[in-house]
């Protein structure tokens, strides 16, 4: 059964961002686990909490993504999607500093 | 290198602080998204795969050491630890917040940088020959050209919302190291046969997903009337070029719908109009700028050093990079040094801080405190004693810099691909690796002779596919990643796009391909000094698709 969950980037970050639903409402995680999936035909309800998180200025260029689950959690069906959920498929450039710059992007 | 005026400081700071506001007001929510994502991209800010990307201007592929630290020093500090150098000799970085975006400004206004103009329907940073200057084979220095050209563009209040972007190349040396025939302008500094210095102007070159060689529409253009003349074009194309099809709004669409010889008249009349205005350069103008950049003191020094020569035959590894990364200088007993990008253990491209800050103080220690990027993406340290190069060799080994690959086989041109690019739809940097992987074999690569390979990760071709000898087009066929192979391109004076040779393959299959394309050559090459290109525009398609396909 195809799911669906809510991506965006976060405005002051940029990073990817999930929309995420927990008992004291909306919120977006950067991880793609915790996100809410839903039905897609039950999407709308994602799509009105994502745009009234643009208006606030939480998140900027909102949309839906195709996911299933899988033993390791919830999977992009697209490869452009797994790539932004997992980050660049190949090694980062090392500067002995990564670790600082690690703690500052974090 | 040119130095700011006090109106160039002026005009950066009152820039970045106007961005520092939007930028306030954006999160404070007083700007929406839509009404700041112009503000952004003229300030060259993207939202890309994973986070932003602030794209950084280095005109015409200009560095002094001051900046490289500067650009390490960001680098370091607001984003992962490293940077990119672009096809366009623009360096990108990968993950900026926003909130520190001003802070980078204020950091790169300070050494004389800024990212104006490296994005949006504008003139974008003008690119040149990486060896401007210090070439054997120059016919006159294209960089006081680049220089005018960009205090002309910067802001240009007509220009500032054209059809489409807007890139310049000029090239001043007889061989063709800007790629100036794939550029909606490109300029040529010739000599006349009463030794006179002028411009072949080409327009509407591009590459993308209607790739087009630039039409020569003046044979001799006097550098006086370099601003007037583009001017001229610029005003049709501003007029006339398409808003209507994004994919049909950029110059080479204009010149191929008008026809060569009608746009030539079109700009021709316009010409008319501004020939003689303020824009025309004065011989002075000329001068000013020239000053700029005139000769550093060179050492009067012989073209032969015996240690030089002694160091090539006892270490073989020494002489192979030397044979690969080394040009001639104009002035004897310096040399011109390439540092290699493309190793193995990193993205095409890409410079770490710690590597920034070393290649700085390698160019205070070597090479008179500048260097250049390359639109092939690699450095060059343009001004090397020749008594010098075996320690530079040394210090660049340490740094992963010295692979002997420049214009071989692995000196792989690649865009970031679909490992960072929002518009791609394929990965381009583990294709590069995987071929690098393949054929890093010094031997092998050296027997191949000059060739080039060039990976873009969509129709877009910033990794300039369609004008490598060996281009490859990553594209999603429903859902899969597959490599379109492209044969006979050149993004030289002999420039020409490649041909399509056949259906495409898997990222799986495309190294075998790649490595069945170089057997036909290899196999059928007259002798070890006819090139792939010249090889296979003898050939033709045939053996290699037969190989291929057959
Ligand atoms: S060619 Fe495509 S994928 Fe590569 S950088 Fe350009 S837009 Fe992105």
């Amino acid at each position: 059964m195809a799911f669906q969950v809510y991506t965006a980037s976060l405005l002051k970050e940029g990073l990817v961002a999930y929309l995420c639903i927990d008992t004291d409402g909306a919120f977006w995680s950067t991880e793609l686990n915790k996100a809410v999936t839903t039905e897609t035909q039950k999407v709308d309800t994602l799509k009105a909490l994502a745009e009234q998180a643009e208006k606030d200025n939480i998140v900027i260029a909102a949309y839906a993504i195709d996911v299933e689950a899988t033993s390791n959690g919830i999977s992009p069906l697209e490869n452009r999607e797994r790539i932004r959920a997992n980050g660049p498929t190949v090694l980062l450039p090392q500067s002995t500093d990564l670790n600082a710059a690690n703690i500052r992007a974090a | 290198m040119y130095q700011y005026s006090q109106e160039d400081h002026q005009l950066l700071q009152e820039r970045v602080s106007q961005f520092r506001d939007q930028v306030a007001r954006r999160l404070k929510g007083d700007l929406s998204e839509d009404e700041f994502k112009q503000q952004r991209l003229r300030n060259g800010l993207y939202l890309q795969l994973h986070a932003y990307m602030l794209r950084v201007a280095v005109p015409y592929g200009l560095l002094s050491s001051e900046q490289m630290r500067t650009l390490a020093h960001i680098a370091r500090t607001y984003d992962r630890g490293y940077g990119h150098f672009s096809t366009r000799q623009n360096i990108q970085y990968n993950w900026p917040k926003l909130e520190d975006v001003p802070k980078i400004l204020d950091d790169l206004a300070a050494v004389e940088m800024h990212a104006i103009q490296t994005s949006g329907n504008c003139i974008r940073n003008t690119t040149s020959d990486p060896l401007a200057g210090v070439a054997r084979d120059e016919i006159a220095d294209p960089r006081p050209y680049c220089e005018l050209i960009r205090q002309w563009s910067t802001f240009h209040p007509e220009f500032n919302f054209l059809p489409r972007k807007f890139k310049i190349a000029v090239s001043g040396a007889t061989h063709d190291r800007a790629a100036v025939a794939v550029h909606d302008i490109g300029l040529r500094l010739v000599k006349n046969d009463a030794d006179e210095l002028g411009m072949e102007v080409y327009v509407g070159g591009g590459l993308g997903r209607t790739p087009m060689i630039g039409k020569l529409i003046r044979e001799f253009l006097p550098p006086h009337d370099m601003l007037t003349y583009l001017e001229a074009i610029l005003r049709v194309y501003n007029k006339l070029g398409r808003r209507d099809n994004l994919y049909k709004a950029r110059i080479k669409i204009l010149v191929h719908e008008t026809g060569e010889e009608k746009f030539r008249e079109l700009v021709e009349e316009e010409w008319q109009q501004v020939k003689t205005s303020s824009l025309r350069l004065r011989d002075e103008d000329i001068k000013n700028i020239e000053a700029h950049f005139k000769d550093p003191e060179y050492e009067k020094l012989s073209d032969f050093d015996v240690d030089y020569d002694k160091e090539l035959i006892s270490d073989p590894m020494f002489a192979n990079w030397a044979d690969k990364n080394i040009e001639l200088h104009k002035k004897d007993g310096y040399r011109v040094v390439y540092l290699s990008l493309k190793s193995r253990n990193q993205p095409t491209g890409d410079v770490t801080a710690d590597q920034m800050d070393a290649i700085a103080d390698l160019a205070d220690k070597y090479s008179l405190g500048a260097i250049r990027s390359t639109h092939r993406q690699n450095l060059v340290l343009s001004d090397v004693k020749l008594s010098d190069l075996h320690s530079l060799w040394q210090e660049l080994t340490a740094l992963d810099l010295a692979t002997p690959n420049y214009n071989h086989l692995t000196d792989i041109i690649s865009c970031p691909g679909m490992d960072y690019c929002a518009l791609a739809t394929a990965r381009s940097i583990p294709i590069a690796q995987a071929l690098t992987e393949r054929f890093d074999a010094y031997d092998f690569i050296n027997d191949l002779g000059d060739i080039s390979l060039n990976i873009s990760g969509c129709i877009n071709a910033c990794g300039h596919h369609h004008v490598a000898n060996i281009g490859i087009l990553g594209v999603n066929k429903k859902g899969v990643e597959v490599y379109q192979l492209t044969l006979g391109g050149s993004a030289r004076e002999d420039a020409s796009i490649g041909k399509i040779i056949g259906p495409a393959f898997t990222a799986d299959e495309i190294v075998d391909a790649v490595s069945d394309v170089l057997d036909v050559y290899l196999t059928n090459r007259e002798d070890p000094e006819e090139t792939f290109l010249t090889a296979y525009r003898r050939l033709g398609q045939g053996p290699f698709k037969e190989k291929l396909y057959g």
